[in-house]
């Protein structure tokens, strides 16, 4: 069998298409009853006191729950599971986003009350009828200014907005390297805020058994095991075993479906109060002010360059806004992922940058696809072509200046993290070629000859993925490990049962990972299973996040697989009287070698099931699975560059993306339609955030402005541009398969390729920079110097 | 507070009668989804922008969050559960197969919805008025480029003679 490296069509397709997907809110449970949640509508306001008589007593309602409820149950709060110290070993400013804002709402949509009642409207019925007292207070929505003299605090006991400092690299060495500089360039980024919008909202359902005392959830989560853990120990504090989470067909998770999200413990704690089954299905305006979003830094940067335009240091200084609470992924975003990506794919000698996270009364800032990268991206990336046009160096000139060489890996950054492989210089010589960079430069000339505005752009980028192994994970403020479970499980008939506990919503876990599976089996694909999403049946699994399904989940399947064949082969040789190195095993069948006995992997798999035709003694078990939990030796460092070419309307000031160009090196690819798809899909998230998507708060008040689709731009079918896309392959020297991340680098190179391409575009006008999203207004407004 | 009316509302679905009593509130889309037991119309917003939720009543696509169930009381709605037989795929959805225009699989039945009615006024689309088309469904996942091409393909296997 020969499966990986093929673009197999994905075998979930057909319930999806079909109408016969099985998602949390399809899932239909008896005599269900509804809950709803009352959110504040303030940004920040104290809550004199809340009186829910009315609601209490309204036809078909179940049940009222506040804070005063929750605190009189004894329970905790969310978690925090990536907390980042301040670099000199204080604790950050940790505060934990409550199930119920107790006596104050710090953000549009901070959680007031629930009720649960009979069905859906009467739920909703009822939360109108809650009456809450609020006095309302000052608010800080602004990252830039939410460590001014004078702004409002969120959380008073830390008498600031402060939640951590982040401090990495040299500062003596990066200062001695910007005096020393032929040229700085600097700048004032802004990455603007996003929401995740995967199109499924959130949705859970929880049932309670009076007779076993046993709880199970239906939830859209991409981890859940670590959601299992995290209701249990840190919020209700019950036994894990009392606890079954079932992750079924998920629409979409982008990272957002990985956070500890606010509503699901309450879910889970009210079908226990009332003994039967509760659901709750976010609505999408619910969710934009419920589900954690991403992005919102604000950063001011500097490059120094030789005279030759040598990339010699880089100075940077970033807020990061976290919201109004730690989430639970959040911190690790600004504090790891970001300083170890901000260097890119330059030789950066010397980097000084501190990150410091702020509070603001705004929905918390969480992981969401491309996670530090985008925002890392931007800033070295804007600073990089900046710098080569005041310098007067064609940016591809310039970049081939500063790549690291293909050699120079393993390569350690200024800040410590180890690339583990890459060839950048190559991929830059095929993205030109890709492009046809001279042709675009001459039409560019000739075009702009003609009055148009015409510019093109760049990025160049590291991703991260694969994160791991635990215990280094640890040491950056993990509290969860970087390993992945499998179970490869033959039955008695010799078909194949695969058990991950990588979760698949949407990336075609069922095709990819059982290509895998068949391949190290030796089985046809349409003899293996894949089942996921279930504590009761998969083994503890981190889930899905940081592009590592494959790399870290495929991986514990690849070594699974290998130990099935290693015990069918002593099964086999017992069979066979022959000793097992004398066994070859091809295609589901185990031969001596060197003659035509043998017997099939369906007939190791009965006498293995039946256990009597074994081999004896005391080291000999029947059966035949192997579970294996995977902890990766390393990460992997998945890269890409982007080109595009954009025209500026110069009476509307309308961007259009006429071509975009895109070079991946993901390492081996196991499924090529699979991963060009992820390509194509990050990347409308990436021109997503490039060109239309801002979660905006009205500065003043801190009220949510964009609190639908209706306000809240997402990329639709005509707002793609022509794409071409091509890959390299470096494999990744850290696991059997050289597989990499490849879900990501579609989100990250957007913000700063278009944003380099409007700059080149309107350099003659003197516009140096314009912050994402490139609206109109936005690009207006840089030509007027508002 | 006024008490809850409810209203009866017979429509066919798929060919099959449906008969509930559903409040003024209630839209179609919730209506197939708790009434009829279809649960392959999804509903992704609340304000008629993302097309997951897109069904055809009396032939023409629609949104079926944007309609009340009495609204659509007497009409004749076809979900993506009936647009093959069980166990069939109608070449569109063979399309999105072949050409893995779906990830998730959230959007997608509103895509082939949505794809079907356009090919239903426009048999040859070109790419262009593919995405022209597709202005009142998002999906979060593909990036529409295999959506486009598949739409393209599904069209023209509809157009190819029957037996080929």
């Amino acid at each position: 069998m020969n499966y990986i490296g093929k673009p197999l069509a994905r075998r979930e397709d057909v319930r999806f298409l079909t109408g016969r997907g099985n998602f949390v809110d399809d899932v239909k449970l008896a005599n269900t009853a509804w809950i709803a949640f009352l959110r504040s509508p303030h940004a920040h306001a104290r809550i004199r006191g809340i009186d829910s008589t009315a609601a209490a007593g309204m036809p078909g309602v179940l049940r009222v729950l506040t804070a005063a409820d929750w605190k009189a149950a004894g329970l905790g709060e969310l978690t925090c599971v990536h907390p980042m110290p301040f670099s000199d070993g204080r604790p950050m400013n940790e505060v934990l986003r409550p199930c119920f804002a107790a006596d104050r709402v710090n953000h549009v949509g901070d959680v007031v009350a629930a009720v649960v009642a009979e069905d859906r409207y009467g739920a909703l019925d009822a939360l109108d009828a809650i009456e809450v007292d609020y006095e309302v207070l000052p608010a800080v929505s602004i990252t830039a200014r939410a460590l001014d003299a004078g702004v409002p605090v969120v959380h008073e006991r830390f008498q600031s907005n402060l939640v951590n400092e982040v401090v990495r690299g040299n500062k003596a060495a990066a200062d001695a390297a910007f005096a020393a500089a032929a040229h700085v360039t600097e700048l004032t980024v802004s990455s603007n805020r996003l929401a995740g919008n995967a199109l499924e909202p959130r949705a859970y359902l929880a049932d309670y058994n009076r007779a076993t005392g046993q709880s199970t959830l239906w939830a859209t989560t991409q981890m859940p095991h670590l959601l299992r853990r995290w209701i249990c120990r840190y919020t209700l504090f019950m036994p894990e075993n009392k606890l079954r989470v079932i992750a079924p067909d998920v629409g979409g998770g982008f990272g957002v479906k990985g956070h500890y999200a606010v509503e699901v413990a309450t879910v889970v704690w009210a079908a226990k109060l009332l003994g039967r089954p509760v659901k709750w299905t976010c609505t999408r305006s619910e969710l934009m002010m419920s589900d954690a979003q991403a992005r919102d830094h604000y950063t001011r940067a500097k490059m120094a360059f030789s005279k030759t335009g040598e990339i010699l240091a880089m100075q940077v200084e970033t807020l990061a806004s976290f919201g109004a609470y730690c989430s639970n992924f959040g911190p690790s975003i600004p504090g790891n992922s970001y300083p170890q990506t901000i260097t890119g794919l330059y030789l950066t000698p010397h980097l000084h940058l501190r990150v410091r996270g702020v509070y603001t009364h705004t929905v918390p800032i969480d992981a969401y696809r491309g996670s530090g990268r985008p925002e890392a991206t931007l800033v070295n990336e804007r600073l990089m072509e900046n710098g080569a046009r005041e310098m007067g160096i064609d940016v591809v000139e310039i970049r081939r200046r500063n790549l690291i060489p293909h050699e120079r890996f393993p390569y350690k950054t200024p800040v410590g993290r180890i690339y583990d492989s890459a060839n950048p210089p190559l991929m830059l010589e095929k993205l030109v070629a890709l492009s046809n960079y001279a042709r675009l430069r001459t039409e560019q000339a000739r075009r702009r000859k003609a009055g148009e505005l015409v510019g093109i752009g760049l990025a160049a980028f590291l991703d991260k993925s694969g994160t791991g192994p635990s215990a280094t994970l640890a040491t950056k403020g993990g509290l969860h490990g970087g390993y992945e479970s499998a179970i490869v499980r033959a039955h008695s008939d010799g078909k194949v049962t695969v058990f991950s506990g990588s979760h698949s919503h949407g990336q075609g876990h069922d095709t990819a990972f059982c290509q895998v599976a068949a391949d190290r089996l030796g089985l046809p694909l349409e003899d293996i299973s894949l089942v996921q999403g279930d504590t009761d049946s998969v083994p503890f699994g981190n889930g899905t996040w940081g592009s590592r399904s494959l790399s870290v989940g495929g991986i514990a399947i690849y070594k699974a697989a290998d130990r099935v064949i290693d015990k069918a082969k002593i099964i086999a040789a017992h069979m066979l009287e022959c000793a097992a190195p004398d066994l070859e095993y091809a295609q589901g069948q185990f031969t001596v070698a060197g003659t035509n006995r043998g017997v099939t992997f369906c007939q190791v798999a009965e006498a293995a099931h039946h256990g009597a035709n074994c081999p004896t003694g005391p080291d000999f078990e029947p059966g035949l699975e192997a579970t294996v939990f995977y902890d990766p030796p390393d990460t992997n460092d998945p890269s890409a560059m982007h080109l595009t070419l954009v025209s500026i309307d110069p009476t509307t000031w309308r961007v259009q993306v006429e071509a975009y160009y895109t070079l991946d090196d993901c390492g081996l690819v196991v499924n090529p339609l699979i991963v060009e798809g992820q390509v194509h899909g990050g990347l409308a998230q990436g021109i997503g955030q490039a060109m239309m998507e801002k979660v905006s708060y009205d500065a003043d008040s801190g009220q949510l402005l964009t609190g639908t689709f209706m306000d809240y731009a997402m990329p639709r079918a005509a707002d793609m541009p022509p794409l071409e896309s091509d890959f390299i392959c470096t494999l990744a020297p850290s696991n059997p398969l050289g597989v990499k991340g490849g879900s990501e680098t579609g989100t990250i190179g957007p913000p700063a390729a278009i944003g380099n391409a409007i700059v080149d575009a309107l350099w003659h006008l003197g516009v140096r920079h314009v912050d994402p999203p490139y609206t109109p207004h936005a690009v207006w407004k840089a030509v007027a110097g508002k | 507070m006024s008490a809850r009316v409810l209203h009866p509302v017979e429509m066919t679905v798929n060919g099959v009668t449906i008969r509930a009593q559903v409040e003024t509130r209630q839209a179609l889309a919730e209506f197939l989804r708790a009434n009829a037991g279809l649960t392959g119309t999804h509903i992704g917003c609340d304000t008629s922008q993302c097309g997951a939720c897109t069904v055809h009543v009396d032939g023409v696509g629609l949104k079926s969050c944007t309609l009340f169930a009495v609204q659509a009381n007497g009409a004749a709605v076809t979900t993506i559960e009936g647009v093959a037989p069980q166990g069939a795929m109608h070449p569109m959805q063979q399309a999105f197969q072949e050409h893995h225009a779906l990830q998730c699989g959230f959007c997608t039945p509103g895509m082939i919805m949505s794809a079907l009615d356009l090919v239903r006024r426009n048999p040859e689309p070109t790419d262009d008025e593919i995405r022209q088309a597709l202005e009142g469904n998002i999906c979060r996942c593909t990036g529409y480029y295999n959506i486009v091409k598949a739409i393209a393909a599904g069209a023209r296997a509809m157009r190819a003679p029957a037996g080929k």
